[in-house]
């Protein structure tokens, strides 16, 4: 009965409103479910625990599930997780499938919320039960699995993990963390970058120029010509049907359980669910040349696995208190406005919040969906609006977006160009960004659990030997990587004619 | 970090933060040879063959827009300590910005198009300032 008297109509509005914005947030490139949370958390304050959670749940679902419309349309991905819907989202679109790709994208976001959420609601404690047995060494190992996954999303295998390199490299900038047992020291930093550069680059003026300057300077070199790109831009053309999920069922629900399970491992949240869902589907289908020029099982994967993540993301949030992304340590903030301590007593102890939480993401998904699906066309109008219109306040937004993620810091801002002109030279020389950025997502995390695990156990053999997790994670990445092997071979003899598919 | 046997190792805790960065810059040299010795003579002759950047790009667009995002990044915190605490480094700067971008940007000049672009450098960054500096209390340059 106590929680009758939560579900307010103001709750529900609440989640409504929060989940449109978030939609909007997610939308517009440079802003992201994140930020949405974190602008909106002040207005929390005054809205107790249970209608602030609703207001950034809300915000959550609809930010994740807006980045579909840039990635789609415009080829930038709205929020990280968005990466690899732009991969066939985009093509689609450049083959005059623009609604239909959306819609497809927004059908499988709404199946994999529903999924993750179930499966939040079923399996929470067990599913915390199994990751909270994870060592560093298995953590280690699955970000090590990541990183031979996302190979597998590169033009050429070699390329792909020297970007990944590349992008652990330079998130190793800065000093070694103690807050998460390092020693402090700074590495990497130029004498007179030290104090800019202690923690590092921040990672949301990073993607915001490699995914936001980086591509207006790309559009800016070829002359900024209307007709192509955006204005050229079709939303309408081949309908879509449901029929397009015939035979995707497998797809759905793997990538939607992808996306639950990797939300679940503390730190490996993000990006790294659709990564691994898309190249898993990719890995599957019987078509994989398919992938990359508008295949809708390619967004299918992507997006059904980052609305999957939204449910996964909060198991160990609720259970044990470790976010599993960067929006959900977002909403530790809002728990802690109101004096609850998040941690493995949470849902015994608020089963009435608990309960609140889940039926905010129930409903959040929902209006997610109607709002989508009913205003797509409104929404998307972002995209017919002239380039010498759009670039523009685009570019002022990133702005503000890479100054605003740490209260106003001038040198974010600087950040915002530094990797916008590395994004631009990047496509140059054919480095692959997506790999890149992962890496830069996962190296602080890969460095804590790699030299943790030496410093307790002295010798190497420990990360084939501690448990047999970590054996399986040795078979999925030895696979991987021969997958990879195989399909490059595949594709080099296909290009030289010696091999007809 | 000292090797005790090819598998076993001791970490000296004051050195730690140099293990996996060295690692990682090792695998790199190893990979950057790799690419270079597989891809070494394809990438020379995109090189010498002189039609690489900035060769063939629209150099007025390109760099009129680094030249313009640079100038409004410097002008932003100058103008700014000005006003303190009030946005107004992002606003006054924005709308120059924006009206030379979208003038930059544009093809076809007339006093339509123009006047699109100037209303659109006013509108747009007083409706940001004013909802994310004055509503909800974003710090702003």
């Amino acid at each position: 009965m106590e929680l009758l008297s939560i579900l307010t109509p103001m709750f529900f509005a609440l989640v409504a409103v929060g989940t449109v914005i978030g939609i909007i947030f997610g939308a517009i490139p440079g802003m992201t479910a994140t930020m949405a949370v974190a602008v909106c958390l002040p207005l929390t304050y005054s809205l107790g625990l249970e209608n602030g959670l609703a207001l950034l749940l809300g915000l959550y679902v609809g930010g994740i599930s807006g980045g579909l419309v840039p990635a789609i349309l415009l080829n930038i991905p709205g929020t990280p997780s968005s990466i690899t819907t732009t991969l066939d989202g985009y093509p689609m679109t450049q083959n005059g499938e623009g609604e239909r790709a959306l819609k497809i994208g927004i059908t499988s976001s709404l199946v994999g919320g529903l999924i993750s959420l179930a499966a939040l609601y079923l399996f929470a404690p067990a599913l915390a039960d199994f990751a909270i047995k994870f060592s560093y060494i298995e953590k280690f190992l699955i970000i090590f699995f990541a990183l031979t996954v996302m190979a597998a999303l590169s033009s050429s295998l070699l390329v792909g993990i020297f970007s990944g390199f590349l992008g652990i490299f330079i998130s190793l900038i800065g000093a070694y963390d103690i807050s998460r047992g390092g020693n402090g020291e700074l590495r990497l930093v130029p004498e007179f970058l030290e104090y800019y550069l202690e923690s590092g680059f921040s990672l949301l003026p990073v993607l915001i120029g490699l995914f936001g300057l980086a591509t207006i300077l790309i559009e800016a070199e070829r002359g900024m010509k209307e007709g192509q790109g955006l204005s050229g831009v079709k939303i309408g053309g081949k309908p879509f049907k449901i029929s397009v999920f015939k035979g995707q069922i497998v797809n759905l629900f793997r990538s939607s359980a992808i996306g639950t399970f990797v939300g679940i491992l503390p730190g490996v949240g993000g990006s790294a669910a659709s990564i691994l869902a898309y190249s898993q589907e990719k890995n599957f289908s019987k078509n994989p040349e398919k992938f990359g020029k508008g295949a809708p099982e390619g967004v299918i994967a992507s997006e059904s696995a980052n609305n999957g993540l939204t449910g996964g993301a909060l198991v160990p949030l609720l259970s044990l208190g470790i976010p599993g992304d960067s929006t959900t340590a977002i909403l530790i903030g809002a728990f802690t406005l109101q004096g609850i301590q998040v941690g493995p007593l949470f849902i015994g102890n608020n089963p009435v919040t608990w309960n609140a939480m889940i039926i905010a993401m129930l409903v959040a998904n929902i209006v997610m969906f109607l709002v989508m699906v009913f205003a797509i066309r409104h929404l998307a109008k972002v995209v017919t609006v002239p380039k010498n219109i759009l670039f523009p306040i685009i570019l002022m937004m990133c702005v503000v977006g890479a100054y605003t993620i740490n209260y106003g810091v001038m040198f974010d801002v600087w950040t915002l160009l530094i990797f916008g002109l590395f994004g631009y030279f990047a496509h140059k020389v054919g480095l692959e960004i997506a790999p890149f950025i992962i890496g830069f997502i996962l190296g602080p995390s890969a460095e804590i659990y790699f030299v943790k695990s030496l410093e307790s156990f002295g010798t190497f053999s420990i990360f084939f030997t501690k448990s047999w997790i970590a054996g399986l994670l040795w078979v999925l990445i030895a696979l991987s990587i021969a997958f990879s092997i195989s399909v490059a071979r595949k594709k080099h003899r296909i290009e030289n004619g010696s091999d007809k598919p | 970090m000292s090797f005790d046997s090819p598998f076993n190792v001791t970490i000296d805790f004051s050195t730690s933060h140099m293990i996996f960065p060295t690692i990682i810059a090792v695998i790199l040299g190893i990979l950057l040879i790799t690419i270079l010795i597989t891809r070494g003579s394809t990438m020379l002759a995109t090189v010498t063959n002189g039609a690489w950047w900035p060769a063939g790009i629209d150099h007025k667009r390109f760099f009129g827009t680094l030249a313009l995002t640079v100038v409004y990044f410097l002008a932003m915190p100058s103008v700014g300590d000005i006003f303190p605490n009030t946005g107004l480094g992002f606003y006054l700067c924005s709308i120059p910005y924006l009206f030379a971008l979208s003038t930059l940007f544009l093809h076809e000049r007339s006093r339509r198009t123009l006047s699109i672009a100037a209303a659109n450098a006013i509108i747009a960054p007083s409706v940001v300032w004013y909802i994310l500096s004055e509503l909800f209390n974003i710090s702003l340059p």
